[in-house]
């Protein structure tokens, strides 16, 4: 406890009441540490970042500043400064007067010698000035004081602006990805420059990017975020080495995910071939398992755990990126040895380099009603079901009425089912009346010979869908499932 | 080239022509007539007399009082309006705009008409108050003028630019006054100039309010109604050359301030 500078507790941010933006993050962060919020855009974690510097208030949750509920205090009164995407730096002001704009409204406690009380006062000219001139110090823009900021170029412009927030001597930094808009030079400088002030000044840095290289280069402790929710939380070699999800695994970095099954006591099958890995998991588990591509060893067919056909070789400059085809599976490898197109190899991986994970999703469960034609409506759509799987023994007669087994005619309408799909059952079709239901796809990931969909109904209820076509994203697709392949039970049996 | 040697810079030649015949033209006439006597000599007699006539002074410290009195109701009522509609996050606010810039799509002559209406019922007699009523019906037909270039140049500031203040430690009042205000110098002195300008000159609506005093564009008015082309000329060069002046002043003073919502 004691040493968190920042703790999120339970925080959800929604919109007019219905848009969740951010749903139930929980975070602490320690003095002094470099975190970084990592996710796509639209994860929620820049609506993260302006609820800890007070730009928006958190619709439900407290945050915490050194135990204390901030929640509801305005920007102006947290020691918190933020460096903010496009700058914002103030055009009407010159250099000089934009690092000593927070200054400049600063009050202390002085104490009167005389007198001993204390009174508030502004600080003084010369204080503001050495106070300027060390932070342009910091950012290596000595002589600069006179300057209009917007003769200034980008790379300057961001330098000025963090300047402008650590003269502040804030005790958390806020930094909206602050590189997005810099050459790749110039932000693997401004990395290390950032790191290094991290250093140096021994503040708090909450930083923000999609950038996962740069994250992992930066920070601490990456928080990964993914659609309103954390993902994980860890140290940058936790992130990449033990992902917590296939999402994690598919955004940071490069990886080959497969669904496999626990054949026996630390052996797992996938990619049609038996390997020995180190994570402890009940045998038959379906797992997903996370390989890296350079952690594939190339060798002759014979020796190899697994041999494929080499489907395609890019040059990288410091690797290749070889593509193999191994049965119905795509193998994607990075060594800095070549391979020849059409040839076949052998391939071997290590134990540990073998991440097993959980699957997040086996089944889709929804809340719904069966309505009058004896259809289950849930997901913004309605499909077809077999409604007598509700009760044994039961059949329909020709009105419509389910018949019980004992003879008593039951109306379904209106009744509250749980139900339930197989992610593997559902299929998509892009002609929009062919399915129960419509939605986006939000995101897809590979796993090796199929993609997990997620799609998006317009009421924001997801179903995932494994298919092995390939769809975009952003596609509008409708869900079929087959009549089977649903199941119902009710909610509470004992009603009607 | 085209074989007639028609180039783009031609059709230039009708707006030029119209220049010519219009402005250029007239205004060499007035100089003309500034500058000469009754009988066609050279002389700055008139100059001289404009300001030595306390007659004349008087009227252009009055028209110079009334439009300053009326620019500065314009600004008292536009500059909160304009920030309202542009930050109160007020949906459809395309809709209040127009309902502020909508009298501009009357005729202006049944505008004052209805506000004359209006103003002798409350007042019952228009020549009690004339320098009221040349106010606010200058304010009712410039204050448009006001609020267009204030809201665009609301509209143009960068939100960020309040929250990077706010951050700062500037609270509600601070961000205002070291933030919103100096940004939006462009959008004030544009708006001013709109409203000053033709408020200088403008005689109309005071005409049409039965209004006795007089102002610059009355004085002219009149001169030229006796026939007296030589003195009326010469205050028409004089308000040309004040409101030259000052248009230059402010053009100076605001290329300053970038990024504003410059329109003169």
């Amino acid at each position: 406890m004691g040493n968190n500078i920042i703790e999120l507790k339970n925080i959800m941010k929604s919109y007019d009441g219905n848009v969740v933006v951010v749903e139930d993050i929980n975070l602490e962060v320690k003095k002094g540490e470099f975190v970084t919020f990592l996710g796509p855009s639209g994860c929620g974690k820049t609506t993260t970042l302006r609820m800890i510097a007070g730009f928006e208030t958190p619709t439900e949750g407290e945050i915490l500043l050194d135990g204390k509920d901030i929640s509801s205090v305005p920007p102006y009164l947290r020691p918190i400064n933020t460096v903010f995407q496009r700058y914002a730096l103030f055009p009407h002001l010159n250099v000089y007067d934009n690092v000593a704009f927070g200054l400049k409204l600063k009050t202390i406690e002085v104490k009167d010698e005389k007198t001993g009380e204390t009174r508030i006062k502004k600080l003084s000219k010369a204080m503001i000035k050495e106070k300027v001139s060390k932070a342009l110090k910091i950012v290596d823009l000595e002589g600069f004081e006179k300057r209009s900021v917007t003769t200034l170029s980008g790379g300057q412009q961001q330098r000025i602006a963090i300047a402008r927030a650590i003269v502040n001597e804030p005790e958390i930094l806020l930094l909206d990805e602050p590189l997005g808009a810099l050459d790749l030079k110039m932000r693997k400088e401004m990395q290390i420059e950032l790191k290094n002030m991290h250093k140096e000044l021994g503040i708090t840095f909450i930083y923000v990017t999609h950038d996962q290289e740069e994250a992992l280069t930066m920070s601490d402790k990456i928080v990964v975020m993914s659609d309103g929710c954390i993902q994980q939380i860890g140290t940058p070699e936790d992130i990449y080495n033990e992902p917590a999800n296939a999402f994690v695994a598919d955004f940071i970095g490069e990886s080959n995910i497969y669904v496999g099954k626990m054949t026996d006591k630390l052996k797992v099958h996938f990619c049609d071939a038996e390997f020995t890995c180190v994570d402890d998991v009940k045998k038959n588990t379906m797992v997903e398992v996370v390989v890296r591509p350079e952690d594939i060893e190339m060798t002759t067919p014979e020796a190899g755990m697994f041999t494929g056909e080499v489907k395609s070789v890019i040059f990288k400059g410091v690797h290749f990126e070889i593509t193999v085809i191994s049965g119905k599976y795509e193998v994607v490898i990075q060594s800095t040895k070549s391979a020849e197109v059409g040839a076949v190899i052998g391939m071997n991986i290590e134990p540990d380099n073998i991440h097993i994970m959980m699957p997040e999703y086996t089944t889709n469960i929804f809340d719904g009603v069966i309505n009058d034609s004896n259809m289950v409506e849930f997901a913004d759509g309605e499909f077809e079901c077999d409604v007598t799987q509700l009760y044994a023994g039961s059949s329909l007669d020709d009105e419509g009425m389910l018949v019980l087994a004992d003879g008593n005619k039951l109306d379904l309408k209106g009744t509250e089912v749980e139900v339930e799909v197989p992610i593997n059952a559902a299929d998509m079709s892009d002609d929009e009346n062919a399915g129960g239901t419509c939605g986006h796809i939000i995101s897809l990931i590979y796993k090796g010979d199929h993609y997990t969909y997620t799609v998006r109904t317009k009421n924001e209820e997801d179903f995932i869908i494994t298919d092995e076509d390939l769809w975009n994203e952003n596609d509008y697709v409708s869900v079929i499932v087959p009549k089977n392949a649903i199941k119902l039970t009710l909610k509470n049996p004992e009603g009607k | 080239m085209a074989k007639f040697g028609f180039s783009r810079k031609h059709l230039a030649i009708p707006y030029a022509a119209f220049l010519i015949l219009f402005v250029i033209a007239p205004l060499l006439i007035i100089l003309y007539y500034a500058f000469t006597n009754a009988t066609g000599q050279f002389s700055v007699s008139n100059f001289i007399g404009f300001f030595t006539d306390s007659n004349t002074l008087g009227t252009l410290v009055y028209s110079a009082t009334l439009s300053l009195t009326t620019t500065a109701v314009c600004l008292l009522f536009a500059y909160p309006l304009a920030l309202i509609l542009a930050r109160g996050g007020i949906k459809k606010r395309n809709v209040f705009l127009l309902l502020f810039i909508m009298p501009m799509w009357i005729n202006f002559t049944l505008r004052i008409t209805a506000l004359k209406e209006i103003l002798t019922a409350i007042e019952h007699n228009l020549a009690f108050y004339p320098f009221i009523n040349s106010v606010i019906g200058m304010t009712y037909d410039f204050l448009p003028f006001m609020i267009l270039p204030l809201y665009t140049s609301f509209l143009k500031q960068d939100k960020d630019l309040n929250e990077a203040a706010a951050d700062l430690g500037a609270n509600t009042i601070n961000v205002f006054l070291k933030v919103t205000l100096p940004l939006s110098i462009p959008g004030i002195i544009s708006g001013v100039m709109m409203v000053f300008l033709p408020a200088m000159t403008n005689y109309v609506v005071l005409d049409m309010l039965y209004n006795s005093t007089y102002i610059m564009g009355s004085l002219i008015g009149s001169y030229f109604a006796a026939y007296d082309w030589n003195n009326g000329s010469m205050i028409s060069v004089i308000l040309l050359i004040i409101i030259f002046g000052i248009t230059l002043l402010t053009n100076r003073f605001g290329d300053e301030n970038e990024g504003g919502g410059r329109v003169v």
